[in-house]
């Protein structure tokens, strides 16, 4: 706590917790059976770091570390032989306790009725911790808190559950969480690496699947060139305004002394580098491929999580960096949105296999989400982070579904494979169809609130046209949705497995054949997988019926370190 | 708890209690079922009872918190054209699921389920007052209406489902865009403080902002009525879906469309409303003959029926924008009679093809010998549908024609053609079902009506002829909330301030 180093540990508890949690859960992997090797002197050291910052005056983070120095040790004890499901619940609590830290770090503003965050810098400016930062850690937490259980028996099947997938996703979770707060190009870029580095092993983790190589090295081929570009194009901005600091930048960027064509240079290709980030059409194209070929518990993630960094990255840069360029970039952008609305819509009508078709309401969700930064007011932020938190649920639910129904198939899940599952199994259909109701933005779920919140603020900033595009999205996109949905209830099972449910009863052989058929069709569901699938649904009708508490902080979190 | 979220409660706590035990036996489900949607209609009775005929306001406020940091609230009130359609719909509800109970096997619980959600989210599009949530209920009923069609239709359910969700959603969108102008004009979603702004002059919109919202509200409202030429959805959808759901489509859902005119478009947007209206009246005299021409050359006797009501709901529309008191308060009347007058006719048409597994009129012939029954109580309601004096539909029909005829000459003349053809393709359909020779084995032996699908049938008919003998209170009832509507619109586009 050195006043002249500006290290403000409080705000990255959240951060300096999963990234020990991550560097543990490493050396258990590498101590070959023996947990508590590590396990048992990291959980006492955990514990007396909780002791003192608790008697430092911090009660909550003291005794959230306390409580993981106790469950360090207890863990290897309480599932004894079982380091794949150490792991797992290790980055569960980690990212738990993260979740618990952030609202911890939200706490003090949520309490203060009407009141809105309070931006401040630690780390001589590095990182900002306003309403941005704070949101988008929530949501990533969020979200790699679900998708954590929902793929671990999924990895295990395909026996790709390394000791390194927990450690991985913590390690990018963190990254994204940093990009939320970055206020300086190079820790944006820093950040936006350790995220990517991270994402770019878990895509290619299926090591015998050929797609998920391919999507590994298009996705680490596309992404190191869209990284290239951004990077040229920040360092174009910190030749033309002389500073690393983005609020800097955004106040010195208008100014005669800024050469006008370094600083639009810079602004083109950080443009072009961000777009590949959130993907907006015409730079999307590696998405399909990536979101289809990953294991499926890691495109939930990257969908749901990458997603909100990056365009954390985005409002940071084009909200604090560029308002003063504002008449170059809101048109092009508006219509980059509106080509992704449409383009994403358009496309997916084509689509069979369903995490393509997901992939593509992904980008359309990008085009949406953007409408709240072309906004500039504060409402349009808000509306923007809500957004992405409403869509990293739904969509976390819908690959929940798709990974239980991929589980017994071993490999693609194609709309066929869907046929029937409202009867077969129709409370995992429920979830699905809910979920999809959700992203498609029907009333009553989380997706609409979202999708209200953007589109009210997109019609009181005057972007109607822009709106308009987007109900002419959100219709094509309904289309496809409704497709997913009709063929899980309206469509009658395949013929083995409607043999298997009616059943003649006479015990012949065929009909054990088709029984086993059928079972290897049926949806597959673990713990881990179905208490993701509620929790996200429940939060998909909770945030549906009664969004006041979301949305209120969504509104404070509004705010910007400028 | 007031008599409005009562009635918006009870429902919903039956379906929960069906989703609760899934496996539930069918008798249990049947008798919960008709218990709650008896009780759904004994709640909407203690509203009626509670409401104060001759005050033309809306009534019986109720409201809660839900969304405070953007306004929107569960807020309720009715007036009198919300008070009847309430009343309309928890009165074909028990009739509905007693229809489908021999009819239904599969998964009955959740049909019940569905029908139950549906019906609390229509009573609340009637009930609010609130835009968003209107917004919200209206189009949330898409969900549980696709399911109905969807699950339990006919053969072409599922492009009939997905048609039917695509037209009201793309509408819908539409609406909530409109929505949102109107918020950020006036920074609330509450109808009221809206309306009494509009009225007292304190929002101005111009003619073009007035132009455009009124479209957006239209086009949501005009899929929903429907009108020409976005009526191709319902053929399909009535076509396709199960005897229940065409029963509930034309009796209270389309309904929701003339509903929101009258409500939202009209009060909201009054100049606008005069821009429009001799367009509509336009439009909806091409539906009134359009639909009944269409009509006439169906071989499938639903099918017949669907575009009927595309031509009845035309006459509803023409009679709403004569924006005269006569024409428009039986506009209202008329909403209440076709959705009993076509109810009961889907009813009757469900029950025969349960006996027969068809409609095509060709197959039938002569059965009025064989069921008399059914054909005495199809000639009544065919009579009532093609406003027979002293059946309800006449009651509707003829006003709205006067009314008409007083602000447009042209308009009432051609619509009366559309009255008569009305006779002809119901009578002829009557004929060609029930009389002449009866042939076929199959018609031999068709039985007629059981004692529950009379039991389901008496209510109905008992309503027919009481409104059409009787139609005072009814037009008492929806009156004064009409003509206050009429002269909002007339003060504000008038000039009148």
């Amino acid at each position: 706590m050195n006043p002249l180093l500006d290290v403000s540990f409080a705000a990255i508890a959240p951060e300096l917790v999963l990234t020990g949690a991550a560097l543990v859960l490493l050396l258990v992997a590498i101590t070959r059976g023996r947990p508590q090797l590590v396990m048992l002197p990291v959980g006492l050291a955990t514990i007396a770091l909780g002791a003192w910052v608790a008697i430092g005056g911090d009660l909550v983070p003291g005794v959230v570390l306390a409580l993981l120095g106790v469950a360090a040790p207890v863990l290897p004890i309480v599932l004894p032989g079982r380091a794949t499901l150490v792991q797992a619940w290790g980055a569960g609590l980690a990212l738990g306790a993260a979740l618990v830290l952030t609202l911890w770090q939200v706490g003090p503003v949520l309490g203060a009725d009407g009141g809105s965050l309070v931006a401040s810098a630690s780390f001589a400016g590095s990182l900002a911790s306003d309403g941005l930062s704070l949101f988008t850690r929530l949501t990533v937490y969020l979200s790699a808190l679900l998708v954590v259980p929902l793929g671990y028996a999924y990895l295990q099947e395909r026996r790709i559950n390394r000791a390194e997938v927990e450690s991985l996703i913590l390690l990018a979770a963190v990254g994204m969480a940093v990009l939320g707060g970055a206020n300086d190009l190079v820790t944006a870029f820093v950040a936006l690496e350790v995220l990517s580095f991270a994402l770019y092993v878990l895509a290619s983790l299926a090591r015998r699947d050929r797609r998920s190589q391919e999507a590994g090295l298009k996705y680490f081929v596309t992404g190191a060139v869209a990284s290239a570009v951004l990077l040229y194009g920040l360092a174009l901005l910190y030749v033309a305004t002389g500073t690393l600091s983005i609020p800097a930048i955004g106040a010195s960027i208008t100014s005669v002394l800024v050469p006008r064509g370094v600083a639009m240079a810079g602004l083109v290709l950080v443009t072009v580098g961000v777009a590949f980030k959130v993907a907006l059409v015409p730079f999307h194209f590696w998405t399909p491929d990536v979101y289809q070929g990953s294991p499926t518990n890691v495109t939930a993630f990257m969908a749901a999580a990458t997603k909100a960094a990056a365009f954390a990255l985005l409002l940071r840069l084009y909200l604090v960096a560029f308002p003063g360029l504002q008449a170059y970039w809101v048109p092009v952008l508006a219509v980059l949105a509106a080509a992704t609305m449409l383009y994403g819509a358009f496309a997916a009508l084509s689509q069979h296999d369903v995490k393509r078709i997901l992939a593509y309401s992904s980008i359309t969700h990008a085009g949406y989400a953007t409408i709240g930064v072309l906004t500039l007011t504060r409402a349009g932020l808000s509306a923007t982070l809500l957004y992405l938190l409403t869509y990293a649920v739904g969509t976390i639910a819908a690959f929940g579904v798709v990974i239980a129904v991929e589980r017994r198939r071993r490999g693609e899940v194609t709309l066929t494979n869907l046929r029937g599952l409202g009867r077969t199994s129709p409370l995992l259909a429920g979830i699905m169809a809910l979920a999809l109701l959700s992203l498609a933005g029907l009333p009553l779920t989380a997706g609409f609130i979202g999708k209200l919140e953007v589109f009210r603020a997109g019609v009181d900033a005057g972007l109607t046209w822009l709106v308009l595009i987007g109900v002419l999205s959100s219709l094509v996109a309904a289309s496809f949705y409704l497709r997913i949905a009709g063929i899980m209830f309206l469509d009658d099972a395949p013929e083995a497995v409607a043999v298997a449910v009616d059943g003649d009863g006479d015990g012949d052989g065929d009909d054990v054949e088709a029984m086993e058929a059928a079972e290897a069709r049926m949806p597959l569901l673990s713990a881990g997988l179905s208490s993701a699938v509620a929790v996200a649904a429940a939060l998909i009708v909770v945030l549906g019926l009664q969004p006041q508490l979301l949305i209120e902080l969504a509104g404070h979190a509004g705010v910007l370190l400028r | 708890m007031g008599p409005i979220t009562l009635t918006i409660v009870t429902p919903l706590i039956g379906a929960l209690l069906l989703a609760l035990a899934p496996r539930a036996r069918e008798r249990d489900v049947r008798a919960l079922g008709l218990g709650v949607s008896l009780a759904t209609f004994a709640s909407s009775l203690w509203l009626l009872s509670r409401f104060d005929v001759a005050n033309p306001d809306l009534q019986l406020a109720e409201s809660a918190t839900w969304i405070p940091s953007i306004g929107a609230r569960l807020a309720f009130a009715v007036d009198g054209v919300s008070l009847v359609l309430i009343l309309l719909t928890t009165f074909l509800m028990p009739l509905i699921l007693v229809a489908s109970w021999r009819s239904v096997q599969d998964r009955f619980v959740g049909y019940t389920a569905a029908f139950l959600v549906l019906q609390a989210a229509v009573i609340g599009v009637f009930a609010t007052t609130d835009l968003l949530l209107f917004y919200v209920l209206f189009e949330f009923t898409l969900v549980p209406m696709y399911l109905i069609i969807g699950i339990w239709g006919g053969a072409g359910r599922r492009a009939a489902a997905v048609k039917f969700f695509l037209y009201t959603l793309a509408g819908g969108l539409l609406m909530l865009v409109g929505i949102l102008y109107v918020h950020a004009q006036t920074g609330t979603f509450d109808y009221l403080a809206i309306r009494d702004a509009v009225v007292s002059g304190r929002l101005v919109l111009s003619a073009a902002q007035q132009t455009w919202l009124f479209a957006a509200f239209l086009v949501a409202f005009a899929v929903k009525v429907p009108l020409f030429p976005v009526h191709t959805w319902l053929p399909d959808a009535h076509t396709e879906a199960p005897t229940g759901g065409s029963v509930f489509l034309a009796g209270v859902l389309l309904k929701m469309g003339t509903f929101g005119l009258l409500r939202y478009a009209m009060p909201l947007f009054p100049d606008a409303t005069i821009a429009f209206a001799p367009w509509l009246i336009g439009i909806s005299v091409v539906g009134v003959l359009y639909g009944a021409i269409v009509a006439l050359m169906q071989s499938d006797v639903k099918r017949l029926v669907a575009y009927s009501s595309v031509s009845h709901m035309g006459f509803v529309v023409l009679g709403t924008f004569a924006l005269n008191d006569i024409a428009t308060t039986a506009a209202v009347v008329q909403m209440v009679n076709h959705g009993l007058s076509t109810g009961a006719l889907f009813l009757l048409i469900g029950f025969l093809y349960e006996r027969r597994h068809t409609r095509m009129i060709a197959d039938f012939g002569g059965l009025a010998k064989q069921v008399p029954v059914m054909a005495g109580l199809w000639l009544v309601v065919s009579m009532s549908s093609l406003a027979l004096p002293g059946l309800n539909g006449f009651v509707g029909e003829f006003p709205i024609l006067l009314g008409t005829f007083a602000t447009n000459r042209a308009a009432a003349i051609l619509a009366a053609f559309g009255a008569v053809l009305a006779a002809l393709y119901l009578l002829w359909a009557y004929q060609r079902i029930f009389h002449g020779p009866l042939e076929t084995e199959a018609n031999r032996t068709t039985p007629d009506l059981t004692r529950r699908e009379i039991v389901v049938m008496a209510p109905l008919i008992v309503l027919i002829v009481a409104i059409g003998l009787y139609p005072g209170p009814l037009f008492d009832l929806v009156g004064p909330s009409v003509d206050r509507v009429l002269a909002e619109v007339a003060a504000v586009a008038g000039g009148v301030r």
